[in-house]
This record gives C-alpha cells, structure tokens and sequence, in this order.
C-alpha cells in the first residue's frame, strides 16, 4: 500500500500494517494465503461458468471439446503470465513475514 | 436519469469483479451469521460475567477475554484480512486505468450543471491524514482516492447501496423546517456527493453544497452529479470552518462525518454547524451510537474497528454525548430511538437538531 504514514490527533492507536492475530506470523499467513486462495477459485469458476453458458448457448464450443484443447504457443505464453499473477496473488502474503517476529 | 453503477467506472478485468464479489461475500459471512463470531463471542462475555458475579470493566479487559480464545483471533484475522483483500484488489484494478481514470476527472471538471471550487492552496489539518478503513493513501492522497473510495464502499453496503438508495433513504428521514423554508442545504464532509444529490432530488429548487477536504473525493462528486444532471455544488473545505455566511442553511447535514473527527474539531464542527444554520434550521446527523447500551462483545468491535481498522477517533466519539455537544451550542435536540440489535442497541443512530 502506497504511505502509510498517518498522523492522527490523539484517540485510539492505530495498529501497524502487518498485525499477528495467531499464535505466530505463520498462521496468520496461512490464513490469508486460504482466503486469497478462495477469492481465486471463485474468480476461476466464476469465469468458467460464465464462459462455458456463453459457449454454449451460441453453440461454439462443446464442452468435451475444451477438455481435449491444446494451447498454442500465444496461449501458453499467456497462461504462463496468468500463473505468475496467480502465484502472487496467493503467496504474496510469504514476504509479509516478519523476520522479527 | 443516470443511476450510481454508471458513475462507478468498471474495473480493469471480468476478475477482478469476482474477486471483489467474493469479498462481499465473506464480508457478510464473517461479520454476519455465517460464521456467527458476534453471538458466540458475546454469549461466551455474557457467560463469564454471569458466572463470575459481575460485569465486564473496561474494553481493555474485555480485549483480553477476547484474545484468549482462539475464536476470538481468527475472528479478527479474517475481519482484518477481508478490508485488506478489498482494498488490495481497487487499487489495484483502478491503479492500471491510472491514465486514463485522471483523464475521466478532467474531463468533468469544467462540466455543470453544479459549479466545483477547488483551493489549490488548501492545507490538509494533521488530524484528515488517517487511512480510515484502511483505505490506501486515506481520502485525499492519491488522485483516485475518490473512485477508491466510492468501490470500496459499494463492497461495504453489500449491493444495498449500488443506487445510492442508503443516501436517499437517510436524505428522506431529515425533518423540513417547521416554516417550510428549504432554500440552502449543507453536506458536511460529503465524500463522493452521495447525499447531496440526494437532498437535490428531495429539494430541487434548494442550493445544495457538499464540502469536503479531499479533492479527489470532490472531483468524483462533481462528476457524478454532472454526469446525474444534478445541480449541486461542491467545494473544498473544512468543515470547522466552512467560510459560508453566518444563518446561512436551513438544513445541515452531516453523514457518518464526527466519528472521524477528534474531539475538539468535533466541538468545532458543531459551534460552525451552529453559526451557518438560520434559527429553525435543521442540522440532521446519522452516525455512531454512544458506548452505553452496547452488549460486550459490540464494544469489543469498536475498539478493533479504531484500532485495527484505521478509526483513530471512534472511540472518544462513542463515549462522547453529542446531544449535550448539540445543545450547548445552541440546538434543541429532538429524541431519537436507538435500534435494539442482539445483545444491545444498534451502531448507527440519528440527530435531528434545530437550531433555537
């Protein structure tokens, strides 16, 4: 997050970025890491199900058909990008571990 | 006439709408009965207190019942990791259509039908620079702080507010003067213009202003009353010293503005509030209810909210009595009844004040 420098007048104070609920910063980071993990199962299947009524409903594309797809090269390549974001997304939250903790 | 999903720009990708859709959801099931922590943690306080012969003290020692069980940790990981994820996520997908986002505000700057000052030389108080719900860069540091800040809060309401119907609902409860005088009204800290629009509509004849410190939120509520057709005005200002006429409204507004406030701007706030509203005028305000009354587990909540969830002021609010604020100051407050809510009273609350 872009500067996280606050300067509030007095009240409660406010916690830092990367607090621990658990028992240790680890556990903290496999939780996030199930949720994001979650939120992308649901943008997949989200995707999928869109995708695959569209397909169908304008009878492109049988379903046994994407099962038996082979990605070209562009398409792999592609894939190739949408995995390292899928990665990030997860395991992003591995860097938010404190050394110190 | 245009509604509020047409004024909200669309995200980068298909994805990261559902992303954000699953945010909403697990919001809701995490804060609501899904995962059922308030009923639980609060029957375990209650249980404690019962047995034990007398009430909870103060939050601190409800704080630390709470972060004895393991309940109570993972509660406030997922509330804690559900904010960041959104946000996470808006910035992100609005952080890619930088360029052309900045452009979309130009474009509507210079457009009525409502007029948009905007004080270049403008010096943002210590206190405005909170990242309030965790919101990347708080309300005025990012450009997009406005668009942010406008999805952020559509994945708050859950869905309830795409229309801007919470606005018109809140804007339809604030009394008419007594004389039937509605010639100008004040949106005190009015964000992204929401209610102001609203009041427009309620009173289309009225000159509405909606003021706010940030910028950014002021561009995107000009934008989105230019784009709605609605003639309101916006400007950048505080709202302890507006720089309007003295008697100047008939109606005052001030939406979920003073638990963001320090206690003295929220003393300041209210003796301005005072000086702009003519005698009969209304200054209505919707926010949190006071700390008494509250069930255990609900003061528990706001202290993580302050804490944990960038409300540095909340707290003080909650244990303050606006009421007796309103009334040294020259208001007659009219009672208002307190939701009832599981275990307690609600969180929100209005005012409805006459200026005497």
């Amino acid at each position: 997050m872009s500067d996280r420098a606050q300067t509030p007048e007095g009240g409660t104070p406010i916690v830092g970025d990367d607090p621990v609920y658990l028992n240790d910063p680890i556990q903290d980071a496999t939780v996030r890491m199930l949720l994001e993990l979650a939120a992308q199962v649901w943008v997949e299947r989200e995707r999928r199900l869109t995708l695959e009524a569209l397909l169908e409903s304008k009878g492109i594309v049988a379903r046994d058909e994407i099962e038996r797809h082979i990605p070209d090269a562009v398409l792999a390549a592609r894939l190739k990008d949408e995995r390292a974001r899928f990665i990030e997304d997860i395991f992003k939250e591995l860097r938010r571990v404190s050394l110190n903790r | 006439m245009s509604t509020t999903p047409e004024t909200l720009p669309p995200l980068a990708r298909r994805s990261d709408a559902a992303y954000l859709d699953f945010v909403e959801g697990l919001r809701e099931f995490i804060l609501g009965k899904g995962a059922d922590f308030e009923e639980r943690l609060n029957g375990a306080l209650e249980r404690t207190a019962s047995s034990r012969g007398r009430p909870w003290g103060d939050v601190e020692e409800i704080r630390e019942f709470v972060h004895a069980l393991p309940l109570g940790r993972l509660r406030d990981r997922l509330a804690r990791s559900q904010q960041e994820m959104k946000w996470h996520a808006i910035e992100r997908s609005f952080g890619e259509q930088r360029a052309q986002l900045t452009a979309e505000l130009a474009k509507w700057d210079e457009r009525g039908p409502g007029r948009l000052l905007l004080d270049p030389a403008f010096v943002h108080p210590a206190y405005t620079n909170v990242h309030f719900h965790l919101q990347p860069g708080g309300y005025y540091k990012d450009e997009l702080s406005g668009f942010l800040y406008h999805y952020g809060t559509k994945v708050f309401f859950r869905g309830d507010n795409d229309k801007d119907e919470l606005h018109a609902k809140l804007v339809g409860t604030v009394p008419t003067p007594s004389d039937g005088k509605v010639n100008r009204i004040l949106d005190l800290a009015c964000s992204i213009g929401q209610s102001s629009t609203a009041f427009h509509r309620r009173y289309p004849e009225a000159d509405v202003w909606g003021i706010d410190h940030s910028a950014p939120m002021l561009r995107v509520a000009h934008r989105r009353a230019a784009m709605q057709g609605d003639a309101v005005n916006f400007a950048q200002r505080l709202v302890e010293k507006t720089g309007f006429p003295d008697a100047h409204f008939d109606i005052t507004f001030a939406f979920i503005l003073f638990h963001e406030l320090p206690p003295r701007i929220i003393d300041e706030t209210v003796r301005e509030a005072a000086r702009v509203t003519r005698r009969g005028g209304i200054f209505a305000i919707y926010d949190f209810t006071g700390t008494e009354g509250k069930s255990p587990y609900q003061r528990y909540h706001r202290w993580f909210d302050a804490r944990h969830n960038g409300e540095p002021y909340s707290q003080d609010f909650c244990d303050c009595r606006l009421g007796d604020i309103l009334a040294a100051n020259g208001f007659e407050v009219a009672a208002a009844p307190l939701a009832k809510r599981a275990g307690g009273t609600g969180y929100m609350q209005h005012w409805f004040a006459t200026r005497v």
